[in-house]
């Protein structure tokens, strides 16, 4: 195992009697994008800003290329941050922003200019660069955000949402966009998310934080198929989900009974146990094969999306929702209608009931 | 829907003409006073006034009166509004109160306190005979620096509150963003806060300095005859030697250096706003 | 390093606060002296002083004089005030701003100086009444103090608000009444507040207009100061701070302080 660039070990931190870190660690590989998901409340930005120097954990440790940084103010850790608003300086003009750090460590002019040319080049905004900031657009501010926080040469960059304050379109050409700047540069990136599609979009690994603790750390595709707890699962995108009674084991797989049938998945559970099964939408069919999984369920809504077609379910009598994904509109099905649906077993998720 | 706004615009007739009648006609009329004399059109007014020596002492007293205020007023000020600004919750409230409350109280008991703390059997000498500091009292009223005290207690909210306003305004995150890139916490108060702050600054001395430059009252208890401004001039003229010609000269310096201030402080705002 | 600087800033604040309470503060335990002289401290304890304020020639009647001219002067702004408000934010008034700059000009320049003017151009017409000359100079006093509150209430006033309560029902002036007089009383009443003040305590212009049998408060203060100085003075300052702290309290209560001041 390669020793992390970015190593966290047991960070905690409380306000007053309020846990917003508990024990937190977390390792980042060189070059890694990585991001920090969750609710508010969770402690990312919390996280954040003691991975910046602004706040100073409990106790724990934090490290930079192997370097112990934990206890340095935050001028001296050549961490770079892109801030939520962006907090550029409103008196400096966009080129004088993005020299303000060359400056502030004692870099001639003369040596900078080309620098700060170079920054300007590589978020395409040369053009801009004798404007005030307080003349750009959203878009624009977050260029020059980045490249103002890029041009020090940290060694890591943190980004605290750095998408919410632009609108969807921005966002989505956005997010695209910085992923391949980032990577270009080869920087290590941490982004502070609540958006899980944009952790989806952008990151190497992410982590799914609840309360202060990490539950999930994992590559995207493995954080969607195989979510550790109903909190992830519930955190990154839709599924259906039912709750269930454990009957038994048949043949390495657990038996639950369901309002709406017998489900089995793979998993370990006494008999008895009250638990919880779950499905990705797109795992949903309506031509279940044999060996699949089998409920019924009542049609309460359809959405046709062009792509795709989404079944809203009502599922057992306690009103669990569930949502099926179609490639294509099914003839003849109308809402209220009484539908067989199809689960691979090993597309299905068992959890404990919570 | 244009059509019936517009009448609304003469709602400000009535306000207008009034102040027109009531401000700028007597306004005016006093300029017009400073030059004329006993035979017509003379400029004998403001030649007495700025050719004497005696009363161009005066005007330079009062700038270096108006410039010690606001000095002094800036030095305990300024960095006081970043603590206000800074306070948090509660706090702030009860500490800005305690700023705004002696706006309020009349500058006459303020004067009439001042007089009580520095008399020789004030509260000054009390604490520093008491404290070992001195033997015997010591003088402080009529003294020089009686006055500037005074003067900068009566001004120094102007100071504090326009500054605590604009330190207010700013956004909290950027001392943050300066630390991130490698500033060291003085680099970030003098290339970030302080260029942030001087609209306060600007709002808040040219306020001292034009009042303080125009004050009668507080010289006219602390020092009297011993420190003449042009206020104090002006009023004796007027009052005392019915000089009817010499005060409206003085009076008319007096706007001329009101309106510099003016014209000047709404330049430097907006060359600092702008930029 | 940043420690300093924010231990010279709270040094700075404490230090400001207790330098302007200082004069303000002393004034109280010496208007309970035995003594007829001004020492701090103050000897004995006796509310003579007190008592006294009833038999001082003139004194009563000043506070009475400048409660009036302030009180009036401060209704007659707020009226002239809030029309010219309203007619600059929603008429479409040539030259607004330059306007706005007039309205606001007299708290630019010195008192002294309108005073004078003022003594001059009443002389000239022959106008010698001194009760009516004191409330038309102090209007103009009070007048910036209520515009400049009254117009930043109003400019930040959405009236889409009234829009909507008339679409919910409400006729015009009813919906005025309903939602633009509550949300632009901030304004209001920090501009009656300042207004009064400035009226109440005002000096220069008042020196100049006032005769032998009309004398407002501070000039009749500054008298008794002058002639015959004794701790009755400082009885009268105790009364005037303590009412002013009631009179903030109750705007604060009202308002908010510091929504008040920021204007």
């Amino acid at each position: 195992m390669t020793t992390s660039h970015l190593a966290i070990s047991g960070v905690s931190k409380r306000f007053g009697s309020a846990v917003v870190l508990d024990d937190l660690s977390i390792g980042v590989a060189k070059g890694e994008f990585v991001s920090l998901l969750g609710p508010s409340g969770c402690g990312k930005t919390t996280l954040l800003r003691c991975i910046a120097g602004l706040l100073l954990p409990d106790a724990g440790s934090i490290q930079v290329g192997g370097a112990e940084i934990t206890r340095l103010p935050a001028h001296k850790r050549n961490v770079g941050v892109v801030f939520q608003n962006y907090a550029l300086f409103p008196h400096l003009t966009v080129a004088e922003n993005i020299g303000f750090g060359l400056r502030a460590q004692g870099v001639a002019r003369a040596a900078a200019a080309p620098r700060v040319a170079d920054a300007l080049a590589l978020v395409r905004m040369s053009e801009h660069a004798g404007k005030l900031v307080t003349a750009l657009s959203g878009g624009q501010q977050q260029r020059v955000a980045v490249a103002r926080a890029l041009v020090v040469r940290p060694s890591l960059l943190l980004l605290d949402e750095p998408f919410s304050a632009l609108d969807r379109k921005l966002r989505e050409t956005m997010q695209v966009e910085l992923k391949h700047l980032l990577r270009e540069v080869g920087i290590t990136a941490i982004f502070v998310t609540h958006d899980q599609e944009e952790a989806l979009v952008v990151s190497d690994r992410i982590a799914v934080m609840n309360a202060g603790r990490i539950e999930q750390l994992a590559d995207p595709a493995t954080l969607y198929q195989r979510p550790a707890t109903l909190y992830a699962l519930d955190f990154v995108g839709q599924s259906t989900r039912l709750s269930g009674r454990v009957l038994g084991r048949e043949e390495g797989l657990v038996l639950v009974q369901t309002a709406l049938g017998v489900v089995r998945a793979a998993g370990s559970f006494g008999t008895g146990s009250s638990v919880v099964i779950a499905t990705r939408p797109e795992a949903i069919t309506l031509d279940a094969t044999p060996g699949m999984n089998r409920i019924e369920a009542r049609i309460r809504e359809i959405s046709f999306l062009g792509s795709r077609t989404q079944l809203h379910l009502d599922l057992a009598d306690e009103g669990d929702r569930g949502i099926a994904e179609l490639p294509r509109l099914p003839e003849g099905l109308v809402p209220g209608a009484l539908v067989s649906l199809g689960f691979a077993v090993p597309d299905t998720m068992l959890y404990p009931a919570a | 829907m244009r059509g019936s706004r517009d009448p609304l615009g003469l709602l400000a007739l009535p306000g207008v003409a009034f102040l027109g009648v009531a401000f700028l006609v007597p306004l005016m009329l006093l300029l017009w006073s400073s030059i004329r004399g006993v035979d017509g059109f003379t400029w004998l007014g403001y030649w007495r006034v700025l050719g004497d020596e005696y009363y161009r002492g005066v005007i330079l007293a009062s700038l270096h009166l108006g410039l010690i205020t606001t000095l002094g007023a800036f030095i305990l000020g300024y960095p006081a509004a970043f603590a206000l600004a800074r306070a948090k919750g509660y706090w702030q409230v009860v500490l800005f109160a305690l700023i705004f409350l002696p706006l309020t109280v009349s500058i006459i008991v303020k004067s009439f306190g001042w007089g009580i703390v520095l008399r020789r059997d004030g509260i000054l000498n009390w604490l520093m005979l008491n404290l070992g500091l001195i033997e015997r009292p010591v003088r402080m009223i009529f003294t020089e620096g009686a006055l500037y005290a005074g003067m900068i207690n009566v001004f120094l909210p102007f100071m504090v509150l326009p500054v605590y306003s604009v330190v207010r305004m700013m956004d909290a995150r950027l001392p943050d963003a300066a630390a991130t890139l490698g500033a060291s916490p003085w680099f970030s108060f003098t290339r970030v806060t302080l260029p942030l702050s001087l609209p306060g600054v600007v709002a808040g001395a040219s306020l001292v300095f034009s009042l303080s430059v125009a004050a009668y009252v507080t010289p006219s208890l602390l020092m009297g005859d011993r420190y003449m401004t042009m206020s104090m001039v002006m009023a004796k003229a007027f009052l005392n030697l019915r000089d009817w010609q010499l005060g409206a000269a003085m009076a008319a310096v007096m706007l001329a250096v009101a309106a510099i201030i003016v014209v000047g402080a709404s330049l430097l705002q907006r060359r600092l706003g702008g930029r | 390093m940043q420690r300093l600087g924010i231990g010279i800033a709270w040094t700075a604040l404490i230090l400001t606060i207790l330098f302007l309470l200082l004069p303000i503060v002393v004034v109280i335990p010496v208007s309970f002296t035995e003594s007829s002289v001004f020492r701090f401290p103050p000897e004995g304890f006796s509310l003579q002083w007190y008592q006294r304020i009833r038999n001082v020639d003139g004194l009563l009647s000043a506070l009475g004089l400048s409660a009036q001219i302030a009180a009036l002067a401060t209704l007659i702004s707020l009226f002239l005030g809030t029309l010219c408000a309203i007619a600059l934010v929603r008429g479409a008034v040539p030259g607004a701003a330059a306007i706005t700059t007039f309205m606001v000009s007299p708290l630019m320049l010195p008192g002294l100086v309108f005073g004078i003017a003022m003594l001059q151009a009443l002389r000239m017409v022959g106008f010698s009444d001194a009760w009516s000359s004191l409330l038309i100079a102090h209007v103009v006093v009070t007048l910036p103090f209520v515009m400049r509150t009254v117009l930043g209430s109003l400019s930040l006033f959405d009236f889409g608000m009234v829009d909507a309560a008339r679409t919910l029902g409400c006729s015009y002036p009813a919906a005025l009444w309903r939602v633009l007089v509550p949300n632009i009383l901030p304004g209001f009443i920090s501009g009656a507040l300042f207004a009064f003040i400035a009226s109440f305590d005002n000096y220069p212009v008042s020196i100049f207009l006032v005769d032998v049998r009309t004398k407002t408060l501070p000039i009749q203060l500054l008298n008794y100061l002058e002639i015959s100085p004794d701790p009755t003075l400082a009885a009268v300052s105790t009364c005037l701070i303590v009412l002013t702290i009631l009179v903030l309290i109750l705007c604060d209560r009202m308002v908010g302080l510091r929504r008040m001041a920021s204007i």
